[in-house]
């Protein structure tokens, strides 16, 4: 199948700083990628550049075949992009708004009125359609930044972050969205720091210091890990956070659900040693277990770059 | 491309653009205040430029006739408000607050008639330059009608032997002294503004001046705003082209500076009397020099990060505008190379044709120079603007 939006080796340097390097990678189409990185990783100027706001220092990038940058006016019907700062205007109403994006994406007026009004009640902002998009709730601003980026029916969105900063409502709202767009045959390219959304993508890529490290199915890059992750039960449960995290051999620890979980290259031989001899006797441990590592340990090896503890797919 | 749409297109922006306007009340009370508000302002301030009443010092200490009608000249004069002082020396011009003290010296009266004529003395504040020279002026001005008078008198009671006397000289000479007798006349046609009413000659300075600042700072924070807010970006990832968002950008502005312009004429027209001729052809300059400062806007626009920045770079430029265009006094008195850079200011060729066509009711051809310039100027301006439009901060 044919690749909906390909990158080639691209490129993005601001002076001798690379802020993008050498990704490759193709999205097929009616995916929900999911790209993740720490702050700073490139994914923002990545986003850029494929939505042709910024020129590639090198390499290039197509979206439905056309150059982003070469022919970046002609790509632009095919997308719409939802920046990571919101950047509607405040003192426009939500239908001004609307309006204005849908003249600007060169929206026929007899298409637009229905379309608007399908989109307000989709994002359910009918009844808020004459107050001022400054006076929105952060949630409600979100969803009219994405009714304004749908508003040409692209079959491309960019979504930078679209949820930070949302409660949780909004957030599977946005979701919930994005979902039956996908159904409908939509392409979606989402950036988040939440990694219960991004067990929800079809496919992940994991940005680096610029470096694409990994792209796969949430699924796979979970078994990209040599093996299961040690947690454990022990008692005042922060103290033993501090006094594993210093213990030789382990890489980290991070709390989750009341359990300590451990990143270690060789957690069996830890446990085996504690068995025998447990250090800390002001430290009560109750127990033990295996646990599978989820999309937050994925990350979390990633961006720390813990190759003992991984099989790298792509590099 | 498609006309249709790209109308639809820039109608879109301009309504956008119009909204922002629209709903910063302070701008738009700012907007509406300001334009009638100096021209009252500045045209009061040039309504009358000749000077009246200057408080000034008289010292008589030779106390004669000659001296009392000397002073009887001077006190006719509306540009000075006499007062007199007995005091042995002069005083300082500040302490005294006067800016200027006329001595006439004792014995002054009899030198006249020794024909050995002793002079007045004058004590002029030259830190005013233009005070100082205009008081001399007017001072000589008073003197020379006294010593005509003095000259008619003494022809007039000359004794009858002396006119003999004179009869008995060869015509040629009795005529050479008749006609150096008489005082010599210029008889002047002034065309054009034959009152020399200055504010006919400084309002297209005022209306400009008035108009250049608020477009010029309006216009500056335009594309800035949008840079700082992101919506920049927004904008740049929709169909619009550049050369649509910069249209877009500057019709809503052009439309409402061309009321202020009406606004502005209206106070200077029913308010001051000043006279506009030939409205087509001051419109059209209007309209060039309005696209020109609103493209200069948009230009410094487009290369400012910040809105800070837009407006000290708008307020860099309008600055040297005000003494090198012409506004307020002829560029002709710059010298050389400081008037080779007042032509580059639209303000400077937008009062030489506004006043081609007002005062010297001169016709399209004689203005055709200054009309390219600010074509060209809003052309380039708006084109610049379009190209830096996309220009990302890195």
């Amino acid at each position: 199948m044919e690749p909906f939006i390909a990158l080639d080796q691209l490129q993005k340097a601001f002076g001798a700083r690379v802020a993008v390097d050498r990704v490759s990678m193709s999205i097929p189409a009616g995916e929900i990628f999911g790209f993740l990185g720490a702050n700073g990783a490139g994914k923002t100027t990545t986003i850029r550049m494929l939505c042709g706001l910024a020129k590639p220092s090198g390499g290039c990038a197509t979206i439905g075949g056309r150059d982003v940058w070469k022919e970046r006016s002609r790509v632009r019907s095919q997308f719409g992009y939802v920046a990571q700062k919101f950047s509607l205007y405040p003192d426009l109403t939500v239908s001004e708004n609307l309006s204005f994006f849908g003249r600007a994406c060169g929206v026929p007026p007899g298409v637009f009125a229905k379309r608007s009004e399908s989109l307000l009640k989709k994002m359910d902002l009918q009844d808020r359609r004459r107050s001022m998009t400054g006076s929105l709730s952060g949630g409600l601003k979100q969803l009219l930044a994405l009714a304004c980026a749908m508003i040409h029916q692209p079959p491309l969105l960019f979504l930078d972050e679209p949820t930070s900063g949302l409660d949780p409502v909004h957030r599977q709202r946005i979701w919930n969205l994005l979902y039956d767009l996908s159904h409908e045959g939509a392409t979606i390219f989402v950036t988040t720091h939440y990694m219960d959304e991004a067990e929800r993508c079809t496919e992940v890529g994991f940005l680096h210091e610029g470096r694409l490290l990994a792209k796969e199915s949430p699924a796979h890059l979970k078994q990209s890990f040599k093996g299961k992750l040690l947690e454990m039960e022990v008692e005042p449960v922060m103290k033993a956070l501090v006094n594993l995290r210093g213990w030789p051999g382990v890489l980290d620890a991070s709390l989750r659900s009341g359990r300590v979980r451990l990143y270690a290259a060789a957690p069996e031989k830890l446990e085996a040693g504690w068995r025998q001899n447990w250090p800390w006797p002001e430290l009560k441990w109750v127990g033990s277990r295996w646990a599978d590592p989820d999309m937050e340990d994925v990350f979390k090896a990633y961006s720390e770059g813990y190759e003992e503890i991984l099989n790298r797919s792509l590099s | 491309m498609n006309w249709t749409a790209s109308a639809r297109a820039i109608a879109g922006v301009a309504f956008k653009e119009f909204l922002h306007i629209y709903r910063d009340k302070r701008i738009v009370a700012l907007v509406l205040l300001l334009p009638p508000l100096f021209t009252l302002l500045f045209g009061y301030a040039f309504q009358g430029t000749r000077l009246t009443g200057a408080p000034s010092l008289l010292m008589d200490r030779d106390k004669s006739a000659e001296s009392a009608k000397f002073i009887a000249l001077l006190k006719g004069k509306d540009a000075f408000a006499w007062r007199e002082s007995s005091a042995p020396a002069a005083p300082d011009l500040v302490r005294a607050g006067v800016e200027e003290v006329l001595i006439i010296p004792a014995g002054w009266g009899k030198s006249l008639e020794d024909g050995d004529p002793a002079a007045i003395r004058l004590i002029l504040d030259g830190s005013d330059t233009d005070t100082a020279a205009e008081l001399e002026g007017d001072t000589r001005e008073a003197l020379g009608d006294f010593q005509s008078e003095a000259r008619d008198d003494l022809i007039n009671n000359l004794p009858d032997e002396v006119v003999e006397m004179g009869k008995k000289l060869p015509v040629e000479t009795r005529h050479q002294f008749a006609s150096m007798m008489e005082p010599w006349k210029v008889e002047s046609d002034i065309l054009y503004n034959p009152k020399l009413s200055f504010i006919e000659y400084v309002i297209p300075g005022i209306i400009g001046l008035i108009l250049q600042l608020l477009t010029v700072t309006l216009m500056a924070c335009t594309i800035t705003r949008e840079r700082e807010a992101g919506t920049l970006y927004q904008l740049l990832v929709t169909s619009l082209g550049r050369t649509e968002i910069v249209l877009g950008k500057v019709l809503p502005y052009l439309l409402l500076s061309m009321f202020l312009i009406a606004a502005t004429v209206a106070v200077a027209a029913l308010h001051f009397g000043v006279h506009f001729r030939q409205p087509l052809l001051l419109g059209l300059v209007c309209l060039l020099f309005l696209l020109c400062s609103l493209g200069l806007g948009l230009l410094i626009s487009s290369f400012s990060n910040t809105q800070t920045q837009a407006i000290q770079f708008a307020v860099f430029f309008l600055l040297p505008v005000f003494p090198l265009s012409g506004a307020f006094a002829p560029i002709q008195r710059l010298p050389m190379g400081v008037r080779a850079i007042s032509y580059f200011f639209p303000l400077t060729h937008f009062c030489h044709a506004f006043r081609l066509i007002n005062l010297n009711h001169a016709g399209f051809d004689f203005i055709l120079g200054d009309l390219a310039f600010l074509l060209a100027g809003g052309v380039l301006t708006c084109a610049g603007a379009a190209f830096l439009l996309s220009r990302v901060q890195d």
